[in-house]
Parts: structure tokens; C-alpha cells; sequence
């Protein structure tokens, strides 16, 4: 008998599943903890928004979600009273596969942050 | 032979995203201006068109589209973003479009399977 025959997982556990509620809560702690009181300032939000979006991923990489690939996406913008609108839509095996979002803002910026979950079969 | 076309097959190729990413929003917001109400069916267009016509490319890859669009009147906005994947089959394409009062920019990741 092959004991080890059909140990390959095609489907994550359940317990395995890119948890939206976690993943939430580790983006909404990074977002308010760097830019609490932060001003728009055009030289310094470029490395703002990258150092952002590591942070996202690196905490994301620590809580463990275990042969999911990640992409996290930051966008930082100046608060003018302008319009914007963001939208994403993906291609995917909706079963397996998830994304969550969170928004900041405060008088002088608005930042939201979207990071999606891939399952590798 | 066939190893050579499965490679070309399974990376992620950023020419031919960029192409078919701009004519998707050149034919959805070409000459347009920046209107409030039709903001909505714009982004739906662009966003669902350009899932579509990658689809029909018929590559094994699971795919995202992102799209922003702004009215111009001189505020700033940056994008970044940080990836945890495999880079010999995985990558990632932003194609920015601009005319005198909309910005847009469109980003797609390919994830192969």
C-alpha cells in the first residue's frame, strides 16, 4: 500500500482559506499606524505608498496563509475635492481565491489598500 | 519544440497586455470628458472588456484588473504595489492613459496556474 499516494492538496483546507476578516484587520492596523497625521507631501508619498505596500505583504507573509500567492495594491492620493473611482475585477477560481480592501483618510489624503489572494494548485 | 512553446505559453508577456489594455480604454473613454454620472458604466466597460479580451488570449493564467480614474484638477496620486509570487511565470503590467480632464490607469496581474 502507498501510504503517501494522495497527499498532494489541490483545494485548500478550510481552515487554510485566505481568511478576509485577518487579512482586514492586519491592513487596517498598518494603515493607521503610519499614516496617522501624515501630510500629502508629493516627495516623500512615493516611498510612503511602496514602504506600504511591503508592509501589507510582509505582515500578510507572517500570519501564514500557506501556498497562497499575494498581491497587494496601495493607492495614496492628495484630498482636493476631485473625483475617483477604483474598480477591479478578476479571473479566478472564486472557490479558492479572495481579496479585501480598506480605506483611510484624513483631511489631507486618502489611501486604500486591496490585497488579493492566489491559490497555487 | 514543445518545451519551447510551452515556455513562450505559461510567462506572463507585458507587450501584449499593454497593447490590448490600451485599446480597450481607448474605445471605452477615448474623447470623452470627465463625467460624474457616467463614471460607473465607464470602469464597468473597461474593467469587464479588458477580463474578456485577456481571457480570450487563452492563457493558463488566473488574472486581476484594476482600474482608477481621475478627474484632473491638480491633486496627486500614486500607485504601488508589492507582490509575494513566483517571477519566472508570474508578472504584473500598469498602463496609464490620460487626456485633458480624465486619468486612468489600468493594472494587471497574471498569475499562472
Amino acid at each position: 500500500m502507498d501510504a503517501g499516494a494522495n497527499t498532494y492538496l489541490i483545494r485548500p483546507n478550510y481552515k487554510d482559506k485566505f481568511k478576509a476578516g485577518v487579512a482586514k484587520e492586519c491592513i487596517r492596523e498598518i494603515l493607521r499606524e503610519q499614516l496617522y497625521g501624515v501630510q500629502y507631501n508629493p516627495e516623500e508619498v512615493p516611498t510612503l505608498s511602496k514602504s506600504l505596500a511591503d508592509s501589507i505583504k510582509n505582515k500578510l507573509k507572517d500570519v501564514g496563509f500557506d501556498r497562497y500567492k499575494l498581491i497587494v495594491q496601495v493607492v495614496v492620493g492628495e484630498q482636493r475635492g476631485e473625483g475617483v473611482k477604483m474598480a477591479a475585477r478578476c479571473f479566478w477560481d472564486a472557490d479558492t481565491d479572495s481579496y479585501v480592501q480598506d480605506i483611510y483618510m484624513n483631511d489631507s489624503l486618502f489611501c486604500v489598500a486591496a490585497a488579493f489572494g492566489v491559490y497555487y494548485y | 519544440m514543445d518545451e519551447d512553446q510551452s515556455a513562450e505559453e505559461t510567462t506572463f508577456v507585458v507587450d501584449e497586455i499593454t497593447t490590448v489594455i490600451k485599446e480597450v480604454v481607448e474605445s471605452t473613454i477615448g474623447n470623452s470628458s470627465y463625467q460624474h454620472s457616467k463614471i460607473n458604466q465607464w470602469m464597468s466597460n473597461i474593467v469587464e472588456s479588458s477580463l474578456n479580451q485577456l481571457t480570450k488570449l487563452g492563457k493558463p493564467f488566473k488574472y486581476i484588473v484594476t482600474c482608477i480614474i481621475l478627474q484632473k484638477n491638480g491633486a496627486g496620486l500614486h500607485t504601488a504595489s508589492s507582490c509575494f509570487w513566483d517571477n519566472t511565470t508570474d508578472g504584473s503590467c500598469t498602463v496609464r492613459w490620460e487626456n485633458k480632464t480624465i486619468y486612468c490607469s489600468v493594472s494587471v496581474f497574471g498569475l499562472a496556474i
